[in-house]
């Protein structure tokens, strides 16, 4: 009975295409909402995940998220360094800046000073060759995805002169960062160039990054650099969590995402319940019919789910494939860089389509299941 | 043995909390080999009656009896396998599959039975072959005319041989030579000892067809089997 009734379906095109396209695109705007959800989240958390070496970071108590920091006192750097446990200890600045290239075109800018001799916290993309070119005097490295935020007629910024707060400053190199909430262009100093260039402060230290010492965990060290110095310090994965909860908390992303995702729930609720009410309806005589024949209720809510599972099963093939376009041919736009298709997405997508379509199935069919089979003789 | 017998048959139906009786303790015979006619005008109970005996309604009182089991003492699950197995059907607008090709219509029976598909759709073929349909199965409904659709509908209810042939107003939707076209196929269909035909009609052009015609009024069968002989064949 299986193949009848999906002969019945897909011999109703209009339906059958409305049901798979309407499924398709509620799955498109779910997955792909979701996906854009999850990657904007991740940028809360890139600017401590991009530095990598740091297994804990010490702060300001105030601090609630890396792109806000407080800053400390320089003597802080040296009271981590005392603690018992840190295998090292480095100096990192990360702050808001101004950057001015040669034609004049003013940018804002995150302007991040690393520890001079390490350079802890500079990414690994093209490391060796950005690690050589910032150790010159003034010189800054830009991280490509953003530069075009500041050179937007597509020139090669490398070797072009600028100005960081009217200081100037020589572009020797590129990098790449992972992409962060605030979206700025990321720009790399020596730490000691980074603080010459900023306007002048009582303390300039942002974070101290540390390493722990071999067989001290990164809890259990940040736990005694806090009661040591009064300073608060997370892991490495406390810190980038908070970027992450200061996105869902202090912004209005988890609502006017969550609206979008619900939408999606809600078209492919609507689309489904209504074709399918619509295409039982049309076809109750024949249920009536074939109920009369002797086909079971069984049967019959075989039939219905299996319309239902089939068409949930293409339209939700071509949601995804949708989103995994979209996501595939958005990624060399560096305003797309970090957003992916996690499978968690792809299986949640597919739980949620399928309990939509077989309660949506099951509702419509109710109707056939109570009806008596009598009603065929009935005009 | 009759093919189906009913004794005093009463149906009543709930609306807007009234009972209301539409069969008033009906008794009838079936007999085999035979077409019988019930005929009678509309809202008499013919229809009631029929759904009645072909066990897609159960009576509120009384007993009804096809092929010697009682329909009535039946569980649903039984009562579904009873018509799948025993009993045809045909109906007033065909209640084909648009959809499905007149073959795979008239297989329906066997494959909600169990039979494999394709071995049920050869063997609806052979009977729409039978019927005349032969360069016809492999076309849908909407090819086809009234009275091919309806010729359709009948091997659909002859496919898996059944005991009983139910018939709602099977001309009511065709014109008189499509009509006295799908009464022949009946007439060929009842010829068998051990099957009978119920007609449930209006339609006065094919009461020549009846071997048996019984008339009910308002819930009763006002003209007796045994009134109802074989000398009102051809009467009409």
């Amino acid at each position: 009975m299986l193949g009848i009734a999906l002969k019945m379906l897909m011999g109703d095109r209009v339906k059958y295409l409305g049901l798979a396209l309407g499924i398709g695109f509620a799955t498109l705007l779910m997955t792909q909402q979701t996906s854009i959800f999850i990657g904007l989240l991740t940028w809360g958390a890139n600017p401590v995940l991009d530095v990598r070496e740091a297994q804990v970071w010490v702060m300001d108590p105030r601090v609630r998220q890396a792109d806000q920091p407080e800053a400390i006192s320089d003597q802080a750097l040296y009271r981590v360094r005392s603690v018992d446990g840190v295998a090292w200890a480095a100096p990192y600045y990360r702050g808001p800046s101004t950057l001015r290239s040669a034609d004049g075109a003013l940018a804002a800018v995150t302007l991040i000073g690393l520890d001079n001799q390490s350079l802890i916290g500079l990414p690994p993309s093209g490391r060796a060759a950005a690690a050589e070119a910032i150790r010159g005097r003034n010189a800054i490295i830009v991280d490509r995805n953003t530069a075009r935020l500041i050179f937007s007629d597509g020139r090669d910024p490398v070797g072009q002169t600028a100005e960081i707060n009217d200081n100037r400053v020589t572009i020797a190199g590129e990098t790449r960062a992972l992409t962060a909430f605030a979206g700025l262009p990321i720009v790399y100093m020596k730490y000691t160039d980074a603080i010459s260039v900023t306007p002048p402060e009582r303390n300039k230290l942002s974070y101290v990054l540390v390493g722990a010492r071999a067989g001290v965990s990164p809890e259990e060290l940040a736990a005694r650099i806090e009661a040591a110095t009064g300073l608060r310090a997370q892991t490495r994965s406390q810190f980038a969590r908070a970027g992450v909860d200061y996105i869902i908390n202090n912004t209005g992303i988890p609502l006017s995402f969550g609206i979008a995702i619900g939408l999606g729930v809600v078209v492919a609720v609507v689309i489904t319940a209504l074709t399918l009410a619509m295409f039982i309806t049309e076809n109750l005589k024949n249920f009536g019919a074939l109920k009369a024949i002797g086909v079971t209720n069984g049967q019959i809510l075989q039939m219905v789910m299996g319309q239902a599972w089939l068409v949930g099963f293409i339209g939700y093939g071509l949601g995804i494939g949708g989103t995994a376009a979209f996501i595939y041919f958005g990624r060399s736009d560096p305003s797309l860089q970090g957003f992916s298709l996690h499978w968690q997405v792809v299986a949640g997508a597919a739980v949620l389509v399928f309990a939509i379509v077989t309660a949506s199935a099951f509702f419509s069919v109710r109707r056939v299941l109570k009806m008596d089979p009598a009603i065929v003789f009935r005009g | 043995m009759q093919a189906a017998r009913a004794d005093n048959v009463v149906m009543e139906f709930e609306s807007g909390g009234d009972r209301i009786r539409v069969l008033h303790g009906v008794s009838l015979d079936i007999p085999f080999g035979a077409i019988t006619f019930l005929v009678g005008p509309s809202g008499s109970g013919k229809t009631t009656m029929l759904s009645i005996l072909s066990g897609t309604l159960s009576p509120t009182e009384g007993a009804v009896e096809v092929m010697g089991e009682r329909l009535d003492r039946m569980s649903d699950a039984a009562l579904v396998r009873f018509r799948r197995r025993r009993i045809g059907f045909i109906f007033q607008q065909y209640n084909l599959i648009g959809t499905l090709t007149a073959g795979e219509n008239a297989a329906i029976p066997l494959i909600a039975d169990g039979v494999p598909a394709a071995q049920a759709v050869q063997r609806a073929e052979a009977a729409l072959a039978r019927l005349g349909l032969a360069d016809h199965v492999r076309k849908f409904p909407r090819q086809l005319s009234g009275g091919q659709q309806q010729r359709v509908a009948i091997a659909r209810a002859l496919v898996h041989e059944p005991a009983l042939i139910v018939c709602d107003e099977p001309t009511a939707a065709l014109d008189a030579e499509a009509g006295q076209g799908v009464m022949r196929l009946l007439e060929e269909a009842a010829k068998s000892a051990d099957r009978a035909v119920l007609v449930v009609t209006h339609d006065d052009r094919i009461y020549r067809f009846a071997d048996r015609i019984l008339s009910i009024e308002d819930g009763r069968i006002v003209s007796p089997p045994a009134s109802s002989s074989e000398d009102q064949r051809h009467a009409h």
